[in-house]
């Protein structure tokens, strides 16, 4: 009976756990905004993004070495690789500026984030932000 | 938010509810379930447990690296003092940490942890696995441990234990983040502050220190435990 008990308490964490990953709100859309990393700049180096909103961030490396995305006010850290992509979630955030850099070029490489109202989208669908780069 | 709450009170009911209590110390280390490529580390740890009867004395060495985009693997020898005061090695230790999701993709951060220890000189083994949680909350970050244990051989009984390790923790400034730090487990109920900072050197390399002072809440007399852990990171 205690078996039973114990086996039961243990389905109950892992059903848990699986409709906390699985849960609609994981696969909700998010908007997307692209930064290239090039001679350890990151462009565009501000980015404006609304608030309380989780978002994507998707650096492409075009340098030849790696890169460590690195912030502590985002409390995010991500090595690119060179010539790779990365994605970077951020959010949801209040209004604020938060600062990030590439840890292993930080004199050159560094950027802000600006957390501010954005004009309302008319469809809560994904947009992807242009910032005229390429893909890997 | 109050879904959160009932979702978090629900997770360590059920956790607590089924640990099977035995000998022990639970107090370690909160571990986050991030795991970043091209990492290399070296560690200490030091656990002093005192009571009106004793004053245990526990240290760990450690190197680490990751083997994997999202796979640690960590090595550690561990010295203890024993009862006549001499401190010795007194166990080895592999241990694996495993980042399952991409840190703020989903509502949470989830990993896995796997140890493997065998204590020196003893036909004594332990093999832990356990699920690893780190939500963010604003400036803050709620991490919690659930780790499920095995102990066997001639000279240990053999059990099955549940752990239990939660740390709530404010990122105030990256050199000094205060943190409240809850382990269950084993006879056991401690809770505490604790500290924690991170400091930057050149490229990869950075400094992180851990201090934390937790009481035992379930025992009538003096049960103090001190911990504290240096991480360099290269």
């Amino acid at each position: 009976m205690k078996t039973a008990t114990v086996f039961i308490k243990r389905t109950h964490i892992i059903s848990l756990f699986i409709s906390l990953i699985f849960s609609p709100s994981v696969w909700a859309e998010r908007t997307e905004y692209v930064v290239e990393l090039k001679d350890h700049l990151f462009f565009p180096a501000v980015i404006k993004i609304p608030p309380n909103e989780k978002v994507k961030l998707i650096i492409y490396n075009r340098d030849t070495t790696p890169e460590e995305f690195d912030s502590f006010d985002l409390n995010r850290e991500k090595v690119i690789f060179p010539n790779k992509r990365a994605v970077i979630f951020i959010g949801p955030l209040p209004e604020g500026k938060y600062h990030f850099f590439g840890e292993f070029n930080p004199n050159s490489a560094k950027g802000t984030i600006i957390v501010t109202p954005m004009p309302k989208r008319k469809k809560a669908i994904k947009v992807i932000v242009k910032n005229s780069v390429g893909g890997a | 938010m109050k879904k959160i709450f009932y979702v978090l009170v629900l997770l360590l009911h059920s956790l607590y509810s089924v640990v099977v209590f035995a000998d022990g110390v639970v107090v370690d280390k909160v571990y986050h379930p991030h795991v970043l490529p091209n990492e290399k580390e070296v560690e200490w740890r030091l656990l002093s447990h005192q009571t009106d009867k004793s004053n245990d004395l526990a240290q760990r060495f450690a190197y680490g690296q990751s083997v994997l985009d999202n796979v640690m693997v960590e090595f550690y020898i561990v010295g203890e003092r024993d009862i006549d005061g001499n401190f010795g090695l007194s166990a080895y230790e592999i241990e694996t940490r495993w980042m399952l999701t991409e840190q703020g993709q989903y509502w949470a951060d989830w990993g896995m942890l796997f140890e493997f220890e065998k204590e020196h000189n003893k036909d004594s083994w332990e093999v832990t696995s356990g699920l690893l949680f780190e939500k963010e909350i604003g400036r803050t970050s709620l991490s919690i441990n659930a780790l499920l244990i095995y102990e066997w051989g001639n000279d240990i009984q053999n059990e099955l234990e549940m752990e239990f390790r939660a740390q709530y923790r404010y990122r105030w400034r990256p050199q000094f983040q205060p943190a409240i730090e809850l382990y269950s487990g084993e006879d056991y109920v401690g809770i505490g502050p604790a500290f924690m900072g991170i400091q930057r050197f050149d490229r990869q390399k950075q400094l992180k220190w851990e201090l934390g002072f937790i009481t035992g809440l379930n025992g009538e007399s003096k049960d103090h435990i001190l911990r504290a852990a240096i991480e360099f990171e290269f």
